[in-house]
């Protein structure tokens, strides 16, 4: 594809745009940089575009990043933005200083405190800006000393971009929710030369190729939808030629291709790279048509596999379609069937997935299998902004989830509720809660009555409202924790209380807890002096489940305002068999207010 | 008159292309700034196939240098 594509649709958007009187537009982004970076903007906003947003991009003026950390508003404008993007180069802000860390110590240590101070300033903008904040790294240096073809002297230019450029991550990765955007490695990934147009640098001081520029635009582009966006969940893997080479069945376990050498080593590589995804996250579950036993034994007792059957949420190991085989994972996962990423080495199974589970990404393994340890790498299926704690665990909460299953199983409903020994605590979300609250919020799509999308610095704008109140929900039961699994905002209207967000995870469904946390809502609504508690079911393609749930809680239609409102004094009661706390006392006086000063 | 290298001008520019001719400058064209300078380039080279030196870019102060310069690189406009 040329560079002119995402160039026209861009200018058609902008010309469509202007013909609007009032144009709409949801996505606001400011970029800014040490040079020149005009360019970037159709590229950016084709991929905003892409991922069905309607931007707005503002280009800052030429080598300001220091007076729009110290004042945004003053030089970018209003706004308000959702986004901020900031690109920079040593030789840009600092070129005399850059020149002579290549002879004196004691220079690095000067220019070491002008990238600090430069990372200050990132910081000030982090207090007084509250959207998604993007810095990038600073690129290798292209300047004399610096030339990568200069022979022998590759030592100081080295040192000295090396001690810069850790310092600058260091001080950036402190910052909470501080985006570092890699222009440095994009850069060397396209290759220094082929990113650089020389002559636009001497015309424009304009450093970089129109591709380099795509390249800058389609990542931007994807750090900033990754912050709205939900991703995909789970990858659904084939076993025979995809996790490993040749068939179990048929070749045994000692004739399958795994282990250190092509193409053995090609599966091995793919498996890391499965068992990263995993951690941070992402669901792997397995789907083949295998004999069990068979298939077992590899992960058991094969010494090259890197995955083990722990590391596997959920296994389809039959005779059945794949199609029933991903229906099944869904289900059993409790997560949507778009949320699946299908990989198999058989171009059949994708066709037939493709065709009756056209929700499902399908991903082929490649002819060539060096290719195929890439294969999941290189995509935006797993573009994830913030990667929580009960993303590492939840394989594990997972395994806890079927031994819950299969006792459900051999016990009736009222019995088994009681067994779990269910603890639920309701709390005023804290700031160390902000990015879990924030990533419900943005991928919960089934139990969800408005599916409202927000970033984390709304949420965290709301939490530290006294109109407003950010509920997290807490369960655990005997056998294991499932953490912050349930988010609601209350909003203030004098004596009305408006619950503008009430969603849960569907793994806890059908234990009570909906109907806790509906009553430990009206306690709070209580508490904040309401009278009455007023809500939306704002339908979408996925959240019919909880059409009804209003209503199953006795709350009544007003067809004018299209709400449904229960007067507290009638409010539903928690069910007996639940441990259940309301914690509301830290707010305002959490962590989260006294942050922001 | 109206060939491809005016069209190219006015879409950059974003400006009728009645409005321009071969007489065309940044003298006598506000839009035509720098940034716009920049963005010609790009779509000169980009519609028409060709890598400009920056001795030709700096020559390219009217349409009618541009379409010179075009014309000296065997360009059918």
């Amino acid at each position: 594809m040329t560079a002119l594509d995402p160039k026209l649709t861009w200018r058609q958007y902008m010309t469509a745009q202007k013909q609007q009187p009032a144009p709409e537009c949801d996505m606001r982004v400011a970029i800014a940089g040490s040079m020149t970076v005009e360019p970037l903007e159709p590229y950016l906003g084709a991929h905003l575009l892409g991922k069905k947003f309607k931007p707005q991009i503002t280009v800052g003026p030429f080598n300001q990043l220091r007076q729009i950390c110290n004042d945004h508003q003053a030089v970018l404008g209003e706004g308000p933005y959702n986004a901020i993007a900031l690109l920079w180069r040593v030789e840009d802000l600092f070129p005399e200083m850059l020149a002579h860390c290549l002879e004196s110590p004691a220079a690095v240590g000067k220019l070491l405190g002008e990238v600090k101070s430069l990372a200050d300033a990132v910081s000030c903008l982090r207090k007084s800006f509250q959207g998604t904040l993007i810095v990038s790294t600073p690129p290798y240096p292209s300047m004399p000393g610096f030339q990568v073809l200069d022979v022998g002297q590759a030592a100081a230019g080295m040192l000295a971009y090396n001690v810069i450029s850790q310092l600058w991550t260091r001080e950036i990765a402190q910052l909470e929710r501080v985006r570092l955007f890699d222009l440095h490695g994009l850069m060397l990934n396209a290759g220094i030369k082929q990113a650089h147009d020389v002559r636009k640098w001497q015309l424009y001081r304009q450093p970089y190729t129109e591709t380099f520029w795509n390249d800058i635009g389609r990542i931007l582009g994807r750090m900033i939808a990754a912050e709205k966006l939900s991703s995909k969940k789970c990858v659904v893997l084939d076993l025979d030629n995809t996790l490993w080479g040749g068939i179990v069945g048929e070749d045994g376990l000692e004739g399958l291709q795994l282990g250190d050498d092509f193409p053995g080593k090609a599966y091995r590589d793919f498996q890391r790279h499965l068992l990263y995804l995993k951690s941070k996250g992402v669901l792997l579950a397995v789907a083949s048509k295998n004999n069990p036993d068979d298939a077992y034994e590899v992960f058991d007792k094969h010494d090259a596999m890197v995955l083990s059957r722990k590391d596997i949420a959920a296994f389809e190991i039959h005779w059945e379609s794949k199609v029933e085989s991903i229906k099944r994972v869904a289900k059993r996962l409790n997560i949507g069937i778009d949320s699946l990423v299908f990989v198999d080495d058989n171009p059949k199974e994708i066709g037939e997935v493709m065709e009756r589970l056209p929700e499902v990404s399908c991903v082929t393994v490649p002819e060539e299998l060096a290719y195929l340890p890439g294969l999941l790498a290189e995509t935006e299926f797993f573009d994830i902004a913030e990667v929580t704690d009960e993303d590492r665990r939840r394989t594990e909460m997972m395994a806890a989830d079927n031994i819950r299953q299969q006792t459900q199983e051999t016990m009736s409903e009222e019995e088994f509720r009681k067994s779990l020994n269910l603890k639920i605590v309701v709390f005023a979300a804290q700031k160390q809660h902000m990015a879990r609250v924030t990533q419900l919020i943005n991928k919960t799509n089934q139990f969800t009555m408005t599916t409202i999308r927000r970033t984390q610095d709304e949420v965290e704008a709301l939490a530290s409202s006294n109109d407003s109140l950010v509920l997290g929900m807490d369960i655990k039961d005997k056998y294991g924790d499932y953490g912050l699994v349930g988010v609601s905002i209350l909003k203030k209207q004098n004596k009305t209380c408006v619950i503008d967000t009430l969603l849960m995870s569907c793994r806890v469904l059908g234990r009570g807890a909906e109907d806790t946390f509906v009553a430990k809502l009206a306690e709070a609504a209580r508490t904040l002096g309401c009278e009455e508690m007023r809500g939306k079911y704002i339908p979408t393609a996925k959240n019919a489940m909880v059409k009804d749930l209003y209503k199953r809680f006795k709350f009544t239609y007003d067809s004018q305002t299209d709400e449904w409102i229960v007067n507290l004094s009638n409010a539903p009661q928690t069910p007996a068999h639940i441990d259940v706390e309301l914690r509301l006392s830290d707010k305002n006086a959490g962590s989260i207010s006294a942050s922001m000063v | 008159m109206s060939d491809a290298l005016i069209q190219l001008f006015a879409e950059v520019l974003q400006v009728d292309p009645a409005e321009l001719n071969d007489n065309s400058s940044p003298d006598n064209l506000k839009q035509w700034d720098s940034l716009a300078a920049m963005s010609l380039v790009v779509a000169i080279e980009e519609k028409f196939k060709v890598q400009l030196s920056t001795k030709e870019i700096m020559k390219m102060s009217t349409i009618g240098l541009a379409r010179k310069t075009l014309q000296g690189k065997k360009v059918a406009l």
